[in-house]
């Protein structure tokens, strides 16, 4: 039985586009696709080689002991230097870049009022309790109960 | 004091209101405003080539006028179904690796073949077949550009004999045929994709795929049907009021199920009250007050509901203007009406916190790759690729041997 022209032309075709699919799929997956799972292998190394952004409260304590003992000593012992602070390791690698400033808003991330947060947690209505943007004029951050 | 004030900007705290977890406190949902123009983009594809097998499967010869419009409908919106996919994941560089690294276990995924399927197996081929004939003429009568691209859409066969037109017919019933399901399935896939999400109510619901795939039946027959007499108002040609009455009727009946099936779903929400239902009545009260009930309920559904009912009962005592403006509102409300529906599902969905004591808020950005410009921009895409294919394909001044109802066996 012969096959009619547009059947025929249709199953080149077919042929044609499966055959260029695969050909593109053998061309451009990356070598090192499937190395250890359905991802590039490659990626873990490229992730690997980001430049590191925080340097740990180990790294802080080095220059900054005081401030790192009496943080452990207060409410505020769990908490990371760079949670507030923002990343470190630039700093850490050369004193001269500044860390970020703090300012009011690191503070309200934990103690703005919100009814679902536990009621033993310190919580204040920013706008009520002070207006103004400095909470370190009237709380010491790394020692939370003590009164400057 | 600029730094501190930047500072104080980017810090910002996200809106929420009640328990959000600290992962949902973001500043807009992880799926945006393109993950809404998906799902309307692939019922807009599945609905209106349900419209065209109407006509090629179930013989609606009154449809005939549409049939093509309704085909190429399909097929320039079908072009455009995975660009929202794609501007969403960004990486444009990488983007090709979804097709080349094709997964077998990921839902998400299975629409690199679901859609390959449908526009490679399905809707080229009909259209193909169903324009050969045309093809091999048009590429013999004109010249220049258009002609060459006739000339190569025949692929070089250029057999127009009697049987071999026969053959076109048949394998273009059959293609139809075969079309219908996989329509269902394209959008019943997407519905699949939300409707699996057990773990958030306001998507896993096994009625979901259903629901997607009577609102695309009724956002691509309404989309038809605003095509339809925008380009005949555009050609200054009168509109066929058989085919806009019967167009009406079957846009009416899609409706009715559509809006039925999804009145059973809220129903069925209301009356099992199950653990999220507090959250999703505050949703439907506040968040989403005016896109569920303004907009899909009122105007999306009802108003056309009562017009195009009305027109069912009163047809004949409406006169043919009067007619042709109530189906034009009608379908473009309707086409509104989904648009919001898919809000209304993928950012409704993102809006409220797991905890279901906590809701969120999402305003979309004008300007970014997730912001509402970018998705006007792929909107309208394929409404510039249908004007390029109503030139080529729909021109007046190509002479059509297009007769698309009849498979060559059936009794004339």
């Amino acid at each position: 039985m012969r096959l009619p022209p547009q059947v025929v032309r249709l199953l080149l075709l077919t042929v044609g586009i499966v055959g260029s699919y695969l050909l593109a799929k053998f061309l451009l997956t990356p070598a090192s696709f499937g190395q250890y799972g359905f991802y590039r292998g490659d990626a873990l190394m490229e992730i690997a080689s980001h430049p590191i952004a925080l340097a740990g409260r180990k790294a802080c304590a080095e220059c900054h002991a005081e401030e790192v003992e009496q943080l452990a000593k207060f409410g505020h012992k769990n908490l990371s230097c760079e949670g507030c602070h923002g990343f470190g390791q630039a700093h850490a690698d050369n004193p001269d870049v500044k860390m970020e400033v703090l300012n009011y808003s690191h503070c309200v991330k934990c103690h703005e009022a919100n009814p679902s947060r536990p009621k033993s947690h310190k919580q204040v209505n920013p706008k009520d309790h002070f207006p103004g943007d400095k909470c370190t004029e009237c709380h010491i951050p790394h020692a939370p109960s003590e009164v400057p | 004091m600029s730094g501190e004030i930047t500072n104080i900007v980017v810090e910002v705290m996200p809106h929420f209101e009640g328990y959000v977890y600290p992962n949902e406190a973001t500043h807009q949902p992880l799926w945006s405003v393109l993950i809404v123009l998906y799902p309307y983009i692939t019922g807009l594809v599945a609905g209106a080539f349900i419209m065209a097998s109407l006509v090629r499967v179930f013989n609606v010869k009154a449809l005939e006028p549409v049939y093509r419009l309704s085909l190429l409908t399909a097929f320039a919106f079908l072009l455009c179904a995975p660009l929202p996919l794609l501007f969403h994941l960004g990486q444009p560089f990488r983007s090709y690796q979804v097709m080349i690294t094709p997964h077998l276990t990921s839902p998400m995924a299975i629409f690199g073949f679901v859609y390959a399927w449908y526009l490679m197996a399905v809707l080229l081929l009909e259209l193909w077949f169903d324009y050969r004939r045309d093809l091999v003429e048009w590429s013999k009568t004109t010249g220049g550009f258009k002609g060459l691209l006739y000339r190569i859409f025949t692929v070089g066969v250029t057999d127009t004999s009697e049987a071999s037109v026969k053959l076109d017919h048949k394998i273009g019933h059959i293609l139809s045929i075969v079309g219908i399901p996989s329509a269902f399935l394209l959008h019943g896939y997407v519905g699949f994709i939300f409707g699996s999400v057990k773990a958030n109510p306001w998507w896993g619901n096994v009625l979901m795929p259903i629901i997607f795939i009577m609102s695309a039946m009724v956002s691509g027959i309404a989309l038809c049907v605003l095509n339809y007499m925008i380009l005949t108002w555009i050609r200054r040609r009168t509109v066929d009021m058989r085919c806009l009455d019967v167009m009406g009727m079957f846009l009416f009946y899609a409706l009715v199920v559509d809006a039925a099936i999804e009145g059973l779903d809220w129903i069925h929400r209301v009356y099992s009250a199950e653990e999220g239902f507090q959250v999703m009545q505050y949703m439907a009260r506040e968040k989403l007050f005016y896109t569920l009930n303004v907009g899909q309920a009122l105007l999306g559904t009802l108003v056309p509901l009562l017009m195009l009912g009305g027109l069912q009962l009163f047809r004949h005592r409406v006169s043919d203007l009067a007619r042709r403006r109530m189906y034009f509102m009608s379908a473009l409300l309707i086409v509104i009406g989904v648009l919001a529906m898919r809000w209304n599902v993928v950012i409704g969905g993102q809006l409220f916190s797991k905890s279901l004591r906590g809701v969120m808020s999402y305003k979309m950005e004008f300007a970014g790759m997730e912001g509402w410009f970018m998705a006007a921009i792929i909107f309208v895409l394929p409404f510039v690729i249908l004007t390029v294919l109503v030139k080529l394909f729909l021109s007046e001044k190509l002479p059509t041997t297009a007769a698309p109802s009849q498979p060559a066996e059936s009794p004339a």
